[in-house]
């Protein structure tokens, strides 16, 4: 794909400018409605995904060559999906593939980000986002007596990604959800130090080769350990092993779960109880990457036609991605499954969620963005009269932590794993 | 005269009237306007002739002070405000062009007065909206023109309402033709492709009836005009409720405009609605002392697909309002003025004399616009400032008549006083010239600002000002039109 | 073109850095939207020379100032999300985001007004107001849609302007910075500081600020307008649940509402029942039902069409849809014995396809809130259009109807248009006391060039004063569009609309002298 195979979404974009709100269906409340982070913050047109397509369509015409505009609204985004959302609630174009096409444009152009470009050298060398060092990576598990896969054989690879692998104090969480998994008597084993990046922050960041490297090698390994389920704690690389590798056509063969599916599965199955009171009014925050952005990929092979006149269908029909598949319910039984816990929702929930501030490598380049936009989150919680915000995905978890720091805002952080520790 | 004979040209002999009784009505009212003769009258019958005038006027550069109202004239509006000015006096352009029974419009002439087009009306199963009891003899559409404000707020969304389409002369002697009844055919040919001129919408970016309203014929004249109607009631409750302190008053008619419950909605004071009710001073005063401090006053009409059952339901709401709204009476009858009489009053003109005359001869006006909440301090304010100009309090009526579906309200107050006496006509002048400063530097909108009240509303309004300017030197660039009037 | 060093930096100062660009990226994306290509044959209009983005009345003041010191044209916008939005008459122009300035500023419960700037949407103010049990009357332009767009600069209608009014008959107050840099506030607001009024002393300037359409920035920036406010009979807040986005659904008419739908035997008599509904007062929301049902996408559109049965179809478009609200149990009884009493009259039928709960739950929530455009009339095929589009009696509607039906067929049987139903949008004013709005709309592929080229036909036709459909009225669209290769909607019409082009002319020249308000989608003082 490339930004040319968008050229009929981009004629097509009308500059509604739903794509700067969440869609009007979901709106509950005045001062919570808009969906961009990035059109919110910097306001000018070029930062929603509406400008993205403009910017596409005038690259590709010659219209225009790179700016520091340019650049600045491409990779001021945290890619979280939701004008996809608000778009194709409307519309039948591809705001976010248009945008990640463009950022794959622009890194093949020797356009990237600069910090990204860091980032990505330290990809490349060491095989994580977190400029760290790969012989560090298995440091998170130790002292837990689990299965090395690199010489063991289990069903169940427990997969932790970059940010539990490196962020220390999110590691408590990392080991929670292994000895929830342990506890439950599950076949579960880990990779350590050889547990590999899964490509797709550098993929968003539009790195399409990492992506592909790094599938490539997982899927290897993954069939080397024979394991048949892998389990994240970590919402990005659940969309990345269940959606992206699918998307660049190096689908896995296993089951790919995010942790809530595994352990909501073991207390269907009445493995994991909760015994425990956690007396705590909380709100759940969607992670984009568990949410819309984990819908499955949607291989479509056909033809556009027209019918009554003018109007566009296809032929075969074409099942759009529109936010509805994403895993909105499987944490909210979860939580309401806890004695003691009190779940409030927020006004943009699901679908519509706004976006924790750490996506699309704005973390790594643009931090105050990312806290501005945490910020904005934690006031909504605050609005709802949460006292504690969960997610279930470390790079929101994180966020969220530096934003509280930052900001002096007073909102407990969980990761939904430390709640299900606290009530079995 | 000589000079004349370019109007006879246009007007026809006998129609350009220079007579010295003639002109000394024209040259004064019964406002403090000072008076001042105009050259002549002429009296045209058709659009053309209007548009002869107008061109003429620009020609000789001459003065022209349009009147449509018969006599008596309160407002100062009508009297020429420069030497030489002649009265274009439209009151022979007396056709009732079209009742459309079926879109609920008139069209008419400007020299159509409510108590000539009513009757008619009524014929058609219509019913025209009215300014509170108006004299007779006021022209229809000058009355809506001038954003005079009607009785029933439920139906008046804008500023505007019920003035629709108009056919205009402008200052420059241009024709031009509002809303939906502009374009190259003739009003006939529109009618045949099922047009009613009801379509009040400016023709691209500029709404040609909006920018004459509210302008004393400073901008452009008008020869026909078309108004909206509403069915004629077939079954009509009126509820005069009334209650010693304003407040509950104001609270329950908020309530009513807002949900549009009934039709007529206003409050007056004890003397203001004896002084409608009675037909001479002795009978004010027994009335006056037989009334509640103040009344509101409410009707529900019965029209529509389902006229009882409306007025049923309505009735039964509005009892639920007076529950709720606690110690208010409702009162069956004044005196020997039954329901039915004060209906009555409501849905025609003012008998003669004109029933602001009946109390003590004389009255004067002060009228602004300001919102129903903020009526209690004026009319304080009101009384203080008589007592500080030794004007008796007690003569003064009180008239609240929510607007534009209440979102404001035009407050009204009359002085009555017997303009035989001059100490208490210096006193009445005195508050509704100075009076009218301060009621404006406490917030009141001068939005029609008659005589003395232009200066005050214009001190107030540097930007209009400016841009009115503007606008009239695009559309009376001589500045033919009423001269003196407005901030020109 | 760019802007002079000089110039940028006195625009910097006012606005500061982060609120000015002048990349050409940036710009880029501020002269592409929809429209364009029909207009200009291609995606794009002129670049602007710079984006600005004001906080303040204050700062747009000094904003247009600057543009007359340096002699550059400026037009501002809230959504921009309008044909013509983006064109500029000339590349020396800046365009004027007016995001930042986005709030509410009072809402006078009692006496029924809101004070908003230009960025406040209506969807974002009818939640506010439900709060308070009030309700401002929207367009059908979207959620996004300006509150001041609609009611100061633009036309458009909703269908709910049966009870909430329309076209600029809603605005008791204006803040306005005049192209010569003055702040006017109008009527009550310059007199005395409340916004209650717009009209006097004396006459109306709101004469001048628009007519039927807006002047879309061509004669200076509104950045304050106290709106007109209605009664709320719904609830204060509402929820709509399904998923995705696109299949939410009210799960029930809200409490104090009721819907109903109606079909008639024929078109006219369907007018007639409307006006009647109009006239009794007891309509929320009314309007006809135009063809197209909610889908997720066209595909799924498609296979439900497929299996509609196209008589069944053609009926269903002589229906009329009729939100009620009521404040009492009696007086909801009372509307809506009306209602059946004016349908029975015109032989109309209650047909249970139209009269099913969940249906009429999905239906009044565009109904109430008056949503629409994109889904309805973008996706199907790319971009539509409306044409004829009129304001009038319901008796000229039918006249007009009639013309337009015979016009528009010969294009839709070729396959340049789209237009489920053949049904205009179509809906009383203000309990029909000032007419009927109609506007003929159809969908087609501006990148489609038997469709572009059919359009552009079928709009000349249209659009000719001289043609069959010059007697009907100036277009509705004749707010703009000064550009070829459409029309000069007001050079063309005014000599045979009693020259309502000459004065427009004069009053762009008294308020404008150097010209600096865009005038696309206004008119210049001298037509080129």
């Amino acid at each position: 794909m490339a930004i040319e195979e968008y050229e009929h979404d981009s004629l097509r974009c009308t500059r509604c400018s739903f794509c700067k709100w969440i869609p009007w269906e979901s709106m509950r409340h005045p001062d919570f409605m808009q969906g961009c982070p990035s059109a919110s913050r910097y306001n000018f047109h070029a930062y929603a995904a509406g400008g993205k397509f403009n910017l596409a369509l005038s690259l590709m015409k010659g219209r225009i060559d790179y700016t520091e505009g340019f650049s600045d609204a491409v990779f001021r985004c945290q890619m979280d999906g939701s004008c996809d959302v608000s778009c194709k609630a409307v519309q039948e174009i591809e705001p976010l593939q248009n945008m990640q096409e463009l950022r794959i444009r622009c890194v093949q152009d020797g356009q990237g980000n600069p910090s990204h470009m860091l980032v990505i050298e330290g990809l490349k060398k060491e095989d994580n986002m977190m400029q760290a060092k790969k012989a560090d990576r298995g440091k998170w598990a130790e002292g837990i007596p689990v299965k090395d896969l690199t010489r063991e054989k289990a069903k169940v690879l427990y997969h932790v990604g970059c940010r539990y692998s490196f962020d220390e104090e999110l590691w408590p969480t990392a080991r929670a959800g292994l000895s929830l998994l342990m506890k439950a008597g599950v076949d579960v084993g880990i990779m350590g130090r050889d547990e590999a990046c899964c490509g797709g922050r550098a993929y968003e960041m539009g790195y399409l080769g990492e992506l592909i490297k790094f599938a490539e090698h997982n899927r290897e390994v993954f069939k080397a350990a024979g394991v048949t389920t892998l389990v994240t704690p970590c919402s990005d690389g659940y969309q990345t092993f269940k959606v992206l590798y699918d998307k660049v056509g190096q689908k896995l063969d296993i089951e790919v779960l995010h942790i809530t599916e595994y352990i909501h599965r073991l207390i269907r199955e009445g493995t994991i109880k909760f015994t425990q009171k956690v007396p705590l009014t909380i709100t759940y925050h969607d992670p984009c990457h568990l949410g819309r952005l984990a819908e499955p990929w949607v291989h479509w092979k056909g033809k556009e036609v027209k019918v009554l006149g003018q109007m566009i269908i296809h032929d075969p029909p074409k099942k759009y991605r529109r936010g509805a598949n994403g895993v909105y319910d499987i944490p909210r039984e979860i939580l309401r499954s806890i004695p003691g816990l009190r779940l409030i929702e927020m006004y943009r929930i699901r679908e519509s969620a706004w976006c924790c501030g750490a996506g699309g490598g704005v973390k790594e380049a643009y931090p105050d963005f990312a806290i501005w936009t945490g910020a904005e989150r934690l006031k909504e919680a605050e609005a709802v009269g949460a006292k504690a915000i969960v997610s279930a995905c470390p790079w929101c978890t994180r966020n969220f932590i530096d934003t509280v720091k930052e900001t002096g805002r007073k909102m407990d952080v969980y990761d939904i794993v430390e709640l299900v520790s606290q009530a079995v | 005269m000589s000079d004349n004979n370019a109007l006879e040209d246009i007007v026809g002999t006998g129609n350009v009237l220079d007579g010295i009784d003639i002109l000394r009505e024209y040259s004064s009212d019964l406002s403090f306007v000072p008076s001042r003769r105009p050259r002549c009258v002429a009296k045209p019958s058709t659009a053309d002739e209007v548009q002869g005038i107008v061109k003429w006027a620009n020609e000789t550069m001459t003065p022209l002070v349009p009147v449509s109202s018969g006599p008596p004239h309160f407002r100062g509006d009508t009297i020429p405000a420069m030497g030489g000015s002649v009265i274009i006096d439209l009151s022979r352009m007396k056709k009732i062009i079209r009742i459309d029974p079926i879109n609920w419009v008139v069209m008419v002439e400007p020299g159509v007065t409510f108590g000539e087009l009513q009757p008619e009306l009524e014929k058609a199963g219509l019913s025209t909206y009215t300014p509170l009891c108006p004299r007779g003899s006021k022209s229809v559409a000058l009355s809506m023109l001038e954003r005079e404000p009607i009785t029933i707020p439920a139906h008046h969304w804008d500023a505007l309402d019920p003035f629709l389409c108009a056919e205009i002369i402008f200052g420059t002697g241009d024709k031009l033709r509002s809303g939906e009844a502009a374009g190259p055919d003739s009003i006939e040919d529109q009618w045949k492709i099922g047009k009613a001129q009801m379509v009040p919408f400016g023709l691209g970016q500029f709404d040609e009836s909006r920018l004459i309203s509210g302008a004393q014929g400073t901008i452009g004249i008008i020869t026909w005009a078309t108004v909206k109607c509403r069915p004629s009631s077939t079954r009509t409750r009126t509820f005069l409720i009334s209650s010693e302190t304003i407040e509950p008053l104001l609270d329950l008619s908020y309530r009513l405009i807002r949900v549009r419950l009934g039709e007529t909605c206003f409050i007056v004071n004890d003397l203001k609605f004896a002084s409608l009710l009675g037909k001479n001073q002795e009978e004010i005063r027994e009335l006056r002392a037989a009334l509640p401090r103040w009344i509101l006053v409410v009707t529900l009409e019965g029209y529509g697909p389902l006229p009882e059952g409306k007025v049923e339901y309505q009735e039964a709401d509005f009892r639920d309002m007076l529950k709720q709204a606690g110690n208010l009476r409702h009162l069956q009858n004044v005196l020997s003025f039954s329901e039915d009489d004060i209906t009555k009053l409501l849905t025609k003109p003012s008998d003669e004399p004109y029933w602001k005359l009946r109390y003590k001869g004389g009255f004067s006006d002060i009228f602004f616009l300001n919102t129903l909440d903020n009526s209690p301090a004026f009319i304080g304010a009101m009384h203080t400032l008589a007592h500080s100009r030794r004007f008796p309090s007690e003569d003064i009526g009180v008239y609240i008549q929510p607007i534009v579906q209440g979102t404001s309200c035009h407050l009204e107050f009359d002085l009555f006083y017997d303009a035989t006496d001059s100490t208490q006509t210096e006193r009445a002048q005195s508050l509704v010239t100075e009076g009218a400063y301060d009621l404006a530097n406490m917030g009141a909108f001068f939005s029609r600002p008659y005589g003395t009240w232009a200066k005050i509303a214009y001190s107030r309004a540097a930007e209009t000002n400016i841009l009115q300017r503007k606008v009239k030197k695009i559309f009376d660039p001589n500045n033919v039109l009423n001269p003196g009037r407005l901030c020109f | 073109m760019d802007l002079t060093k000089d110039a940028y930096g006195a625009l910097e100062d006012i606005v500061g850095p982060e609120n000015i660009s002048q990349d050409l990226a940036v710009r880029e994306t501020y002269n592409q939207v929809w429209g364009n290509k029909l207009v200009f044959d291609e995606k794009w209009s002129t670049r602007p020379a710079a984006i600005v983005m004001p906080g303040s009345t204050g700062e747009v003041q000094a904003i247009v100032r600057a543009c007359n010191r340096y002699r550059i044209s400026f037009k501002p916008f809230s959504s921009g999300f309008e044909i013509m939005s983006t064109a500029l008459a000339s590349e020396n122009a800046i365009i004027l985001d007016l995001k930042r300035m986005d709030r509410i500023l009072d809402i006078d419960v009692k006496n029924m007004h809101a004070l908003v700037e230009p960025y406040v949407s209506v969807y974002r103010l009818e939640m506010e107001l439900a709060k308070h049990g009030l309700y401002i009357g929207t367009i059908s332009a979207g959620p996004e849609a300006g509150v001041i767009a609609s009611h100061c600069c633009h036309f458009g209608s909703g269908t709910t302007q049966v009870y909430a009014g329309g076209l600029g008959r809603n605005v008791l107050g204006c803040e306005w910075v005049l192209p010569t840099g003055e702040i006017l506030r109008m009527g009550s607001a310059e007199a005395c500081n409340d916004w209650y009024s717009a009209d006097g002393p004396g006459f109306s300037l709101r004469g001048i600020l628009r007519g039927h359409s807006g002047a879309n920035g061509g004669h200076g920036v509104i950045t304050k307008c106290s709106a007109k406010l209605y009664h709320w009979y719904g609830p204060p807040e509402w929820e709509l649940k399904g998923s995705p986005p696109a299949l939410k659904r009210l799960d029930k008419v809200p409490d104090g509402f009721k819907a109903f739908g109606a079909t008639f035997d024929t078109r006219d008599d369907a007018y007639d029942a409307l006006r009647e509904v109009g006239q009794a007062a007891i309509g929320f929301s009314v309007w006809m039902l135009i063809g197209g049902e909610m889908c997720e996408g066209n595909d799924e559109f498609w296979e439900m069409f497929q299996k509609m049965d196209p008589a069944e179809m053609q009926r269903l478009a002589q229906s009329l849809l009729v939100v009620i609200g009521a404040n009492s149990a009696r007086e909801m009884e009372y509307r809506e014995k009306c209602l059946r009493k004016i349908v029975d009259k015109w032989r109309g039928h209650f047909l249970p396809q139209l009269n099913d709960p969940m249906y009429l739950a999905l239906r009044s929530a565009v109904m109430l809130w008056s949503i629409g455009t994109v889904r309805e009339t973008f996706r199907p095929c790319g971009e539509f259009f409306i044409t004829p589009c009129t304001d009038a009696t319901e008796d000229m509607i039918k006249h007009q109807n009639t013309a337009m039906l015979e016009g528009i067929m010969p294009y839709v049987h070729k396959g340049a248009i789209m237009q489920p139903g053949a049904s205009p949008f179509h809906l009383p004013y203000e309990n029909y006391s000032v007419g009927s709005h109609i506007e003929s709309i159809f969908m087609f592929d501006p990148y489609d060039d038997n469709s572009l080229q059919g359009v552009r036909e079928w709009t000349a036709e249209t659009f000719d004063p001289k043609g069959k459909f010059g007697k009907f009225g100036v277009p509705c669209l004749g707010g703009g569009l000064q550009i070829e290769p459409v029309s000069h909607v007001v050079q063309n019409w005014g000599p045979l609309y009693d020259n309502y082009d000459v004065w427009l002319t004069k009053i762009k020249d008294a308020l404008d002298p150097n010209n600096l308000g865009d005038w696309s989608a206004y008119v210049p003082p001298v037509f080129p």
